[in-house]
């Protein structure tokens, strides 16, 4: 994408694109950055419209299966959200689309019962209670991962260090937690050697006050590695005459991380928060529901969980869509906000004013 | 188990898999776990219909005469079948073929991996009973979500078995909508074309009405309780316990019988023996119930509901449960196998399955089911369950000619045990499947993977017990089932297909999760007491009402 934007024949705005650290941005966020040049693009208005087609029209059709599925497995089902409005019920009609022309309307019914719903509080105040926790103890870790991982010198370290870090991502949830259970729980290996050494008792699976920080815990050892992919990139591309310039100044490692490499991952960073605070109310799923029942549904139960419960458990539907569709209006509501904080500080976020 | 049971280990859906797998042995029922049937539908698809209604609509019952039970059925128990069968004279139950051949499509779970299409015992099957099946199997665990999303399409197979525990939210509604009518075919005298399907108990077909017509075609469970307080009898013999007889003394055994040092638990969950403990009534529509002082309630608003749950969150509180149980992971059958925990409950099924599947690798390992004891020792109150669970059902606007082929096949399902037909369904094709030792059939690797399939799913004969290779287990699970059918009761509900009106249909929803939670020690008593009051102004007194009138129109099942 960087490259693309830095060689563009016509030579359109390449400033903005190319500041210096820009390029990991665009690398995590090329499909953001898609629609944004073709806009800005025709914003300028300088070349014709038939001469972009002429110039781009492989590009263009290449992206066109993928706008397909987009729009078929991304937009289209976004219109069966008008069951929140509704009675849904699916079996009304011959079949589960035009069902909805049959079910009745009833406003914001749905809506107002969510919001007299202690249980929908609950997971409410779990979702953010999760997501601020993992912001502050989730969030920092792969960069730190990244920096110590990019300090080590020897490829072949460097290597065996990033594959043991990465691994845990590609466990499923279900093998996670019989991790943590095996070495955690009341019948796992920290508890059996306390046992033998007189102290019983030991069971960290099943505290519901401790929980949120298990499963930041877990959400750590599952992910952290595989963050640092991002921060990785970033650091790959920071050059190197600057730490030598920075050396050849005098300057030592801390002064050096403090004053080359940090300033370097900010726009990452920026990008990755507000991406993040976008996606706060979505801090998991499975995790949660495989620990349902050590902790209790008051402790575990989050915003998509509810939802799951609510429509495919219980088979409300119309609840399940009002629920998620707030879920998303917040979800919007956060990251135009975050979005806001990080021009504020001077950084470009997912998208520009 | 499934990566996805490890969530819901012990859950109806996973926990009535082994019952649906071994139903051909097993006496059925729901207690439970029948909390789906609350479930509503809107208009007349709401209800019930019993009584004179409901016999015009039952196919005559004309009994089977095949083979008599060494055991007859006593106290709703299963009739048990303990002498050997001589597999050469096996009687026939299909003298002719009733299928044309005609291809059919069925939607069915299945809790394991499905047989290949085309393999030896479904090629055999079809040739047998003159079907041409075309098998559609889901995961028995995510079944719900399946069977919700294939009725809400307009492509629904030709054949689907409903399990009674997926039937909640709107799916009732929809089997009304979906699914034919099959009193043209089965009403009256015209069931006597598919005699084995005749030879189903009237309460079973009465169980089979939805919506004022017979649209299901049942697999008959036994009244008697499913739920078994399993225990390791060799390890109570080996270390002395005598098998407790109250609710106290079961706590200072489990007391005592705990060593987490040595890694034994006395017990996992306890939750589903509570309830038979105390006196509690099954979820759903069979707990509700016209009491001696004539009035109508609901199984939550009796003492002894919070009373079982309190007897189990002691339980959990004094460190007798197994630290894997409490946090719901693993598999608690493995545990009781491994002797982690001494005694769990589990559907009828595991006496026979447990004792087979650890025969070789450990022969010590004994199983047996616990009486039901009353909480302050003596007579229990146990609670009848509905006398069928699992349907199959064929799509409304299905031509003759499949629905004949569909009924032919569950007619075949249907055979009776000492029939060549039962044989067929339960082990396959002899030298194929399974092997003649000693005078009893066993199956070969091919057959325990071919045989688990789910024809027996389509329809059964009357609850009977009968495993030919271990006649012992048979003979204590109806002596078992008999012992227990004494105290059996049966609700005002009992019998009646009862379709809830939809806007109560999440109204007990969350009872479950908080049973759970209580016992565990993460919900308050005041919650459950809070969860009562709010389940009564929020519905349950007006469904009360509801119930009251569906019962003074139908009288009462007991």
């Amino acid at each position: 994408m960087s490259i693309m934007a830095g060689s563009r024949p016509d030579g359109t705005r390449p400033g903005a694109a190319v500041e210096e650290p820009r390029p990991a941005v665009a690398a995590a966020t090329v499909k953001e950055s898609v629609p944004r040049r073709a806009a800005k693009a025709g914003k300028a208005g300088k070349v014709p419209l038939r001469v972009r087609w002429r110039r781009d029209r492989a590009l263009i059709l290449m992206t066109l299966p993928v706008i397909a599925l987009l729009l078929l497995f991304n937009y289209v089902p976004l219109l069966g959200n008008v069951v929140a409005f509704q009675d849904y019920d699916p079996y009304v009609s011959s079949n589960g689309i035009t069902a909805i022309f049959h079910s009745p309307w009833v406003g914001v019914e749905q809506f107002s019962r969510m919001l007299g719903d202690p249980l929908f509080w609950s997971a409410t105040k779990n979702t953010v209670v999760l997501f601020v926790l993992q912001l502050v103890l989730f969030f920092p870790v792969p960069i730190a991962l990244a920096l110590v991982i990019n300090s080590v010198i020897r490829p072949r370290v460097r290597a065996v260090a990033q594959a043991i870090m990465y691994l845990p991502h590609f466990f499923s949830w279900v093998l996670v937690v019989t991790v943590f259970q095996q070495i955690l729980g009341g019948a796992g290996i920290i508890a059996q050697t306390l046992e033998e050494h007189g102290w019983s008792g030991f069971d960290l699976m099943t505290d519901a006050d401790l929980f949120k920080y298990l499963v930041t815990a877990q959400a750590v050892w599952k992910d952290a590695g595989w963050g640092i992919i991002v921060f990785l990139a970033a650091l790959s591309a920071v050059s190197t005459d600057l730490y030598e310039a920075a050396a050849m100044d005098g300057a030592g490692r801390w002064r050096r991380m403090w004053h080359i490499t940090l300033p370097a991952l900010r726009p990452v960073i920026a990008l990755l928060l507000v991406l993040r605070v976008g996606d706060a109310l979505s801090v998991g799923f499975e995790q949660f529901l495989l620990q349902r029942y050590a902790v209790g549904a008051g402790a575990s139960e989050v915003l998509d969980t509810y939802v799951w419960n609510m429509g495919i458990q219980n088979g409300d539907f119309s609840y399940a869509a009002a629920v998620g569709l707030a879920k998303g209006l917040i979800g919007v509501c956060l990251v135009l906000g975050a979005n806001k904080f990080a021009h504020l500080l001077g950084q470009q976020g997912v998208y520009k004013k | 188990m499934t990566p996805n049971a490890a969530s819901s280990g012990l859950s109806r859906r996973s926990f009535l898999a082994s019952t649906a797998v071994a139903t051909a042995a097993v006496a059925g029922g729901v207690p439970l776990l029948a909390a789906c049937s609350d479930s509503g539908s809107g208009g007349s698809r709401e209800g019930a219909t019993a009584g004179k209604a409901a016999d015009k609509l039952l196919p005559t019952y004309v009994a089977s005469t095949v083979a008599k039970p060494d055991i007859p059925s006593k106290n709703g128990s299963s009739a048990g079948y303990t002498s050997k069968v001589d597999l050469a004279t096996l009687a026939s139950s299909v003298p002719t073929r009733l299928g044309t051949g005609a291809p059919i499509e069925v939607l069915a779970p299945l809790w394991g991996t499905p047989p290949k299409p085309g393999c030896a015992y479904y090629t055999a099957l079809d040739a047998a009973a003159g079907t041409k099946i075309t098998w559609q199997n889901q995961d028995g665990n995510t079944y719900g979500e399946k069977l919700g999303a294939v009725l809400a399409s307009s492509s629904i197979p030709d054949m689907v078995v409903v399990p009674s525990w997926e039937l909640v939210g709107k799916i009732s509604s929809a089997v009304t909508a979906k699914f034919m009518d099959l009193g043209p075919y089965l009403a009256g005298d015209k069931v006597k074309k598919y005699p084995n399907l005749a030879a189903i108990p009237s309460d079973s077909w009465r169980m089979s009405i939805f919506g004022g017509a017979l649209r299901g075609i049942p697999m008959p469970a036994a009244a008697v309780p499913n739920i078994v307080p399993f225990y390791r009898k060799d390890v109570f013999d080996k270390k002395g316990y005598t098998v407790p007889t109250s609710a106290d003394e079961f706590l200072s055994w489990a007391k005592e019988a705990t060593s987490a040092k040595a890694k034994v638990w006395a017990c996992g969950d306890m939750r589903w023996s509570a309830a038979g403990i105390f006196g509690v009534r099954p979820a759903g529509s069979l707990g509700w119930n016209i009491g001696d002082d004539g009035k109508l309630t609901y199984r939550i608003e009796h003492p002894e509901y919070l009373e079982h749950l309190e007897w189990v969150r002691k339980l959990f509180a004094a460190g007798v449960v197994h630290p894997d149980d409490k946090a719901n992971t693993g598999d608690p059958r493995q545990r009781f196998t491994s002797g982690q925990i001494l005694v769990y409950n589990n559907d009828m099924s595991s006496w026979y399955g447990k004792t087979a599947e650890q025969a070789q690798s450990n022969p010590d390992f004994e199983i047996s089911g616990m009486d039901y004891f009353g909480a302050g020792g003596g007579s229990p109150t146990l609670y009848a369950g509905q006398p069928a669970g699992i349907w199959s059902m064929i799509r409304k606007d299905a031509s003759k000619e499949t629905v004949e082929n569909a009924l032919a096949a569950a007619n075949f399902a249907a055979a009776p045990y000492g029939t060549k037909e039962r044989m067929f369904v339960d082990y396959g094709v002899e030298g194929t499947h399974y092997t003649v030792e000693n005078g009893a059939p066993v199956k070969n690797d091919r057959g325990i993977q071919e045989v688990n399939n789910a024809w027996v799913l389509l329809a059964a004969p009357a609850p009977y017990t009968a495993h030919p290779d271990l006649p012992d287990i048979t003979r204590m699970q109806v002596e078992w089932q008999q012992r227990q059918g004494a105290f059996v009761k049966k609700t005002s509900t009992y019998g009646m297909n009862i379709v809830e009106p939809t806007r109560y249909a999440t109204l007990s929803s969350q009872f479950e999760q908080l049973e759970i939670d209580f016992v565990r020690g993460n919900k308050k008593p005041s919650d459950i007491q809070q969860a009562i009051s709010t389940w009564k102004s929020s519905g349950g007194d007006k469904l009360r009402g509801w119930y009251k009138e569906l019962l003074d129109k139908n009288g009462s099942g007991n």
